[in-house]
């Protein structure tokens, strides 16, 4: 998933002749907490609301007023991302750098915004939370072909995956987490036992609460 | 007496012999009833016509819908939720939604005309349909459309669905109304299907506070789920005070159900539905329209629903399984059915992890009431 894909576009800025009375209604008219200021189209910093609220309270050294230059309480030269950055990348520099937003330059010229938010909606879509979906852990051996075996085995039954996320674990196995589009993981989680995978949710259906079957 | 609707049309909803949502669970079902010396005269409703699926469905849905019914070939079948594993294609299939739809609808009417209070649907209760998709075994959403019907006539209407799964359908196309709360109990989304219910859904704009979800862990079993509901339930109706009570009964949060963890026996529904008429009498005047739902396993299903039927029709509970109807549907209800009515207590032997469970639901429940209670007043 590549920067492009998840970027909030078109971008509302402020230029450099914005004040800060006018940026702060911006921001508040539009619901949003970052604005980028830009020269001639050219980015030159970020304003967020914490920098107004900042910058216009007695705490700060010599407090500004709504009539002054965003200007004076922007962050200059922000950090940015390019579209085609994958989004995990874009997420380490933001937590790196504790920034709650990255403009997304093209050849010098914005063409988009990244923020947490943003962040938070690509790991919903990676994870397959944001559709109808059943969860379905498995423990697969660390070695090729295991995962394909999976997916073949889901994919003959016409089990849709909405994701699937892979993490090693301390006894060398890969945890495999999936967002499969059906109703009926139960049987289809016997069938994985007994094609030999080593699934860890759901539980077999002779487990707890059927006392019916072996214990 | 309160009203029975059904009609041997429902049996033509059918995803085919592998698919747990099988028709036969509901043959069984009547046929029990009538063993056990009641003889079952239920109202034939209407099919639902193609506009008052329109009242809550997008048509692009229904038009795929009806595309894959005459045999066309779509490509794009899945992104409504069709031609899936949950939902294959049938011949047939929108005319036979459109019947369990009608049903339901028909049991809205009767309870908005005033001649009747109390209305069972023996069939519907396909929950997890969205406006612009198909899901979980459900092509329309009967109880959406019910429930569009009572709001067309000004009602404010309460939703309770005792499904294991979370009835998302029903809560988002309702999510942002101000006249319909939403109440969902069910085992949590964090590994069942749908993946929702989660406690922080609580509605949008003006409906804030009006969708309600209480999440079980898995295991949960009667008693605690009795205490999550008498602690969520009378509260929420009480607040929102409602013409009618709409009711998703499900079968499948008992013990012994394929699909899902949690632990209720029969005896806990028979508690909770005493309750919900308790609870209708107090707030809505009495007025209940309690539809069918999901529920896997035959024996169960029968067992679970025919108390239903009699908690409902306030006929005394018999206590001993026909042996006329054990006979005729051995082949389906298997070895497990037993020789009562009820299940056999203790059900099952006893849990471990209770204590953590207990502890958990009722953290959840606490956290739920805190978020509600900022917008209940
Ligand atoms: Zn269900």
């Amino acid at each position: 998933m590549l920067v492009k894909e998840i970027m909030r576009k078109p971008v509302t800025v402020a230029s450099v002749g914005t004040t800060l009375g006018e940026a702060d209604q911006l921001l508040h008219s539009r619901g949003f907490r970052h604005l980028p200021v830009v020269d001639q189209g050219k980015l030159v910093g970020i304003l967020t609301d914490r920098d107004i609220r900042f910058a216009t309270s007695s705490l700060f050294h010599t407090p500004l007023h709504e009539g002054d230059l965003v200007t004076l309480a922007m962050s200059a030269h922000p950090l940015t991302a390019d579209p085609l950055d994958p989004v995990e990348d874009a997420a380490r520099i933001m937590r790196e750098n504790k920034i709650g937003c990255l403009p997304v330059l093209d050849g010098g010229e914005l063409v988009g915004i990244l923020t947490g938010m943003d962040l938070l909606d690509a790991l919903m879509t990676l994870t397959g939370v944001n559709q109808p979906s059943s969860r379905l852990e498995v423990t697969l051996r660390d070695q090729p072909g295991e995962l394909a075996r999976l997916t073949a085995f889901l994919g003959a039954r016409h089990i849709n995956i909405h994701s699937i996320l892979t993490y090693p674990t301390p006894d060398s196995t890969v945890r495999t987490v999936l967002r499969v589009g059906s109703n009926q993981i139960r049987h289809l989680a016997d069938d994985l036992r007994a094609a030999e995978f080593t699934v860890l949710w759901p539980l077999p259906m002779s487990s707890h609460l059927n006392p019916a079957g072996p214990r | 007496m309160p009203t029975l609707i059904h009609r041997a049309e429902y049996g033509q909803y059918d995803f085919g012999p592998e698919h747990p949502f099988a028709p036969g669970r509901l043959a069984v079902l009547l046929d029990l009833i009538r063993c056990l010396g009641h003889s079952v005269a239920p109202v034939a409703a209407p099919a639902a016509t193609r506009e008052e699926i329109l009242s809550v469905h997008d048509e692009a849905l229904v038009a795929m819908v009806e595309a894959l019914d005459h045999g066309d070939t779509r490509p794009e079948a899945e992104r409504y939720g069709l031609d899936t594993a949950d939902n294959p294609v049938f011949p047939g299939m929108d005319l036979a939604a459109r019947w369990l739809v009608g049903g339901t609808l028909h049991g809205a009417r009767l309870l908005l005309a005033g001649t009747e209070t109390r209305v069972l649907q023996l069939g519907g209760g396909l929950h997890h349909a969205q406006k612009d998709r198909a899901a979980g075994f459900c092509l329309y959403n009967d109880l959406a459309v019910a429930i569009q019907a009572f709001l067309d006539q000004g009602w404010r209407v309460a939703y309770l669905d005792i499904d294991l799964h979370h009835g998302d359908g029903v809560q988002n196309l309702f999510y942002g109304h101000d006249r319909v709360l939403t109440i969902s109990l069910h085992e949590t989304g964090h590994y069942l299907y749908p993946g929702t219910g989660h406690i922080q859904e609580l509605g949008a704009g003006p409906a804030r506070g009006l969708s309600v979800n209480v999440p079980f862990e898995p295991f949960t079993e009667g008693e605690g789920y009795l205490e999550a509901f008498e602690e969520v339930v009378p509260r929420a109706l009480e607040q929102f005070a409602p013409h009618v009570l709409v009711i998703q009964a499900g079968a499948d949060a008992h013990f012994a159900d394929p699909l899902g963890d949690l632990g209720l026996t029969t005896q806990t529904f028979q508690t909770l539905y005493r309750r919900i008429l308790e609870l209708a009498a107090e707030h809505a005047k009495g007025r209940t329209l309690f539809t069918l739902g999901g529920g896997y396993e035959p024996q169960v299903v029968a067992r679970v629903w025919a108390i239903l039927y009699f908690t409902l029709m306030e006929l005394p509970l018999p206590t001993d399984l026909p042996e006329e109807w054990l006979g005729r549907w051995q082949h389906l209800l298997g070895p497990e059915v037993g020789r009562t009515l009820h299940d056999q207590v203790p059900a099952f032997p006893e849990i471990p992890g209770r204590g953590e469970r207990t502890r958990r639901n009722r953290d959840v429940v606490a956290r739920l009431l805190d978020s509600l209670l900022r917008y209940w007043l």
